[in-house]
């Protein structure tokens, strides 16, 4: 269906190749898995398959693409190919362009040349096996992450080819929404359409992927078939993260008799007069590694920012650090509580990664800011990006800046949204390594996550959060 | 938070309307605030603004922008005090007569304020009740190109997506010890955290958001008709309306003017 032969990309902002030397054939009905650690060229990878990269982007092209036998530049435009291959990326929001779920499919489908009796039908068959008829007069801002994505994925059917592309459709969501993804695959795949995927959750497409690609840097680690690969180790840890032996490489330390530095008791907030969170209660601790795990909408994120006072309690108290979190001004309680979002790309306005990470040391009037600079950016294996532009940082570098930036304020509490999203078992991993370090050394981690496995292995304690309450509080053992 | 220039999902008069019918509707509603003088007549054609929103069941939406004209109408006010002061004086708004409030610059200031609440509110109603798909292809009919027409679409779909995510980079920012400055400079400097991330990733989407344009065939492809877009009964009754309306308006401006 699609060939790629001898394939080299470089972007036109320079560097390396972004992808060099891939040669790749995707057979019909298959479904292609490519894995990899961030900026290793995945996103490249889909885009010179769907000739995007051909009639879209500047930059030094070598090699050939071909489409159903068909060179990509024997093809007019993207739209011709549009008529063979559909494309979801990674960012739903950017494919959402009507305001509606409905008129997203219809937008493609009245363009297809079917009779208006056809797009009705066809309109009925998207809605269903995305599963979502009952969403269909919904506006994009009002839909979940996983929602969106399935909107995005409807509109790219609606266009009715054989082949589907999709770039890592699952980054954003959480169990529920990747579990909607892979059902609404595999009914796709049944269907026999032919699926080239990238993703870093392989274990939940474990029944549907019929090869597996590694990449690293730019070039093929590995190629076959998912049992082939995962006996080589190296690949594995790439593949299927492994969190196994980082709590007991950094232990936690006991904490009797020390004051909790987060105290929330009895907390109760409205979203207008949507309750969002009802009766929690809990102590962090110096030196404790606490995992908040829930789905989305479960209050997680809602009861974070309590901790840094960018919302206030309606019922109950937070103190942190001893000072009450409903009066302190968000700027003294960063003193005490960093917070990393889950999107780095909603922090990064500075030149260069030096530049970034200044900014909180100089809002906060941190003494010393060069050796901080210094020591944070080594700590989050950064030293050699001291210069660069933080936006062209892969996603695992952008991560880690992140938490380099909230790290050079000096934080007692370090406070994370999902810091694994987008990274591959390796990267996670050297992010949790990080955070049990900082951990180890008296600061308390506080990570909200949707992946039940890695609060298991890497915290100390796991929050269980459902509709806005806690349902479950337990130690892990050592 | 409010949603601004959003298409709600309703069944009302004007969500049945052709969109061509709804575009008369605004432009004969902007002619005749843009060239009457008299407050009487455009706060009359306010009226019949506000009762539109009635019968189409959206007065509570389009009242939602109440707030922004009050204070239009403040600016408006003072603005024209300043600089046209005109007729006679009523009082004075500072002590030592200074800022004469005259009869002449209120009048001005509140045929302003009206004109602008009735395109606004015009404008409101046809958003509020117009799907964009029917927008951009009653646009496309009326011989706009697809390149300004996606425009305007994606400017409307996008101010939701925009303000929601100006508020998490700003949060963002806040927890990193940002403030807001002080002064006019400090405020000047302190719109670069929030505002570099937000153009930067705007930009990066628009770049993906035209290769899905151009993947669904917006820019080459023919379209099917799929609703029947045929002029209505409602349609043609509600036209024939406006004409006579601007008609009459017209018929009597140029009376005035040769009496």
């Amino acid at each position: 269906m699609i060939t790629l032969e001898d394939v080299s990309y470089r972007y036109q902002r320079g560097g390396r190749d972004a992808v060099s030397g891939i040669s790749l054939s995707v057979s019909p009905g298959e479904c292609l898995m490519i894995t990899g650690p961030s900026g290793a060229g995945k996103t490249t990878l889909c885009m010179a398959a769907s000739g995007i990269l051909e009639h879209e982007f500047g930059g030094e092209k070598r090699g050939r693409v071909t489409i159903l036998g068909k060179d990509v530049r024997e093809y007019p435009g993207l739209p011709e190919i549009a008529s063979h291959v559909s494309v979801v990326f990674d960012d739903p929001e950017a494919q959402l362009i009507f305001t509606t779920v409905e008129e997203e499919i219809l937008s493609a489908l009245e363009r297809s040349g079917l009779s208006p009796a056809e797009i009705g039908q066809r309109l009925a068959s998207i809605l269903e096996i995305t599963r979502l008829a009952a969403l269909k007069d919904r506006p994009p801002h009002a839909l979940s992450g996983g929602q969106k994505q399935r909107v995005a994925l409807a509109a790219a059917l609606a266009l009715g080819t054989d082949i589907l592309i999709l770039d890592e459709p699952t980054a954003e969501l959480d169990e529920e929404g990747t579990a909607s993804i892979v059902s609404v695959l595999r009914d796709l795949k049944a269907q026999g359409k032919t699926i080239l995927l990238t993703e870093h959750k392989y274990s939940h497409f474990r029944d549907l992927v019929d090869r597996l690609v590694v990449m690293e840097g730019g070039r093929f680690r590995a190629i076959g078939t998912p049992s082939e690969l995962i006996t080589d180790r190296s690949v594995a840890e790439i593949v299927i993260p492994d969190f196994s032996g980082i709590r007991s490489s950094f232990p936690c330390r006991p904490h009797e008799g020390e004051n909790p530095v987060i105290s929330v008791r009895g907390l109760g907030f409205l979203y207008g007069d949507v309750p969002a969170l009802a009766g929690v209660s809990l102590d962090v601790y110096p030196g404790e590694f606490v995992a908040i795990v829930g789905e989305n909408g479960s209050g997680k994120t809602t009861l974070i920012k309590h901790f840094i006072g960018l919302l206030h309690a309606t019922r109950g108290s937070v103190t942190v650090d001893g000072k009450d979190a409903k009066v302190t001004p968000v700027s003294e309680l960063a003193h005490s509580v960093g917070l990393v979002f889950q999107n780095p790309d909603h922090m990064f306005f500075a030149d260069t990664v030096a530049g970034e990470v200044m900014f909180g040391i100089t809002n906060l009037g941190i003494p010393e800011p060069e050796a901080v600079l210094g020591e944070v950016l080594s700590r989050c294996r950064l030293s050699g990006a001291r210069d660069l532009y933080p936006r062209w940082l892969s996603r695992g570098e952008r991560q880690r800046l992140a938490i380099a930036c909230v790290l050079a304020m000096q934080p007692k509490v370090i406070v994370l949204d999902e810091p694994t999203t987008g990274l591959d078992g390796k990267e996670s991993r050297e992010v949790m390594e990080i955070l049990r370090q900082l951990q180890a050394e008296g600061r308390a981690i506080v990570m909200v996550t949707h992946n039940h496995e890695m609060a298991r292995e890497c915290a100390d304690r796991v929050v269980t959060m459902r509709a806005g309450r806690i349902v479950s509080d337990t130690r892990n053992g050592a | 938070m409010g949603e601004i220039l959003q298409y709600i999902h309703k069944d009302g008069l004007f969500h049945r309307m052709h969109p061509g019918t709804k575009i008369f509707f605004i432009l004969v509603i902007g002619i005749m605030a843009i060239l009457s003088l008299s407050i009487p007549f455009l706060c009359a054609l306010l009226g019949v603004v506000l009762v539109m929103a009635l019968a189409g069941r959206i007065l509570r939406e389009v009242l939602d922008q109440m707030k922004l004209i009050l204070a239009m109408s403040v600016i408006f006010i003072l603005i024209t005090l300043v600089t046209m002061p005109e007729g006679d004086v009523l009082f004075h708004l500072l002590p030592g007569g200074l800022l004469p409030v005259t009869t002449g610059a209120l009048d001005a200031g509140i045929i302003l304020t009206l004109r602008f609440a009735i395109l606004i509110m015009a404008f409101q109603i046809f958003v509020i009740t117009t799907q964009p798909r029917d927008l951009v292809n009653t646009l496309e009919k009326m011989r706009v190109p697809i390149e300004y027409n996606l425009m305007f679409l994606i400017a409307l779909r996008f101010i939701p997506t925009l303000q929601i995510e100006a508020r998490k980079i700003h949060e963002a920012q806040l927890a990193r010890g940002y403030s807001t400055g002080k002064g006019f400079v400090g405020r000047i400097r302190s719109v670069a955290p929030v505002m570099v991330p937000l153009v930067s990733n705007a930009l990066s989407r628009a770049n993906i958001l035209g290769i899905t344009i151009d993947m669904r065939g917006y820019r080459t492809r023919k379209r099917t008709p799929i609703r029947e877009e045929r002029l209505n009964m409602p349609d043609k009754v509600f036209v024939g309306v406006l004409g006579f309306a601007l008609a009459a308006y017209i018929a009597a401006t140029l009376l005035q003017a040769i009496m």
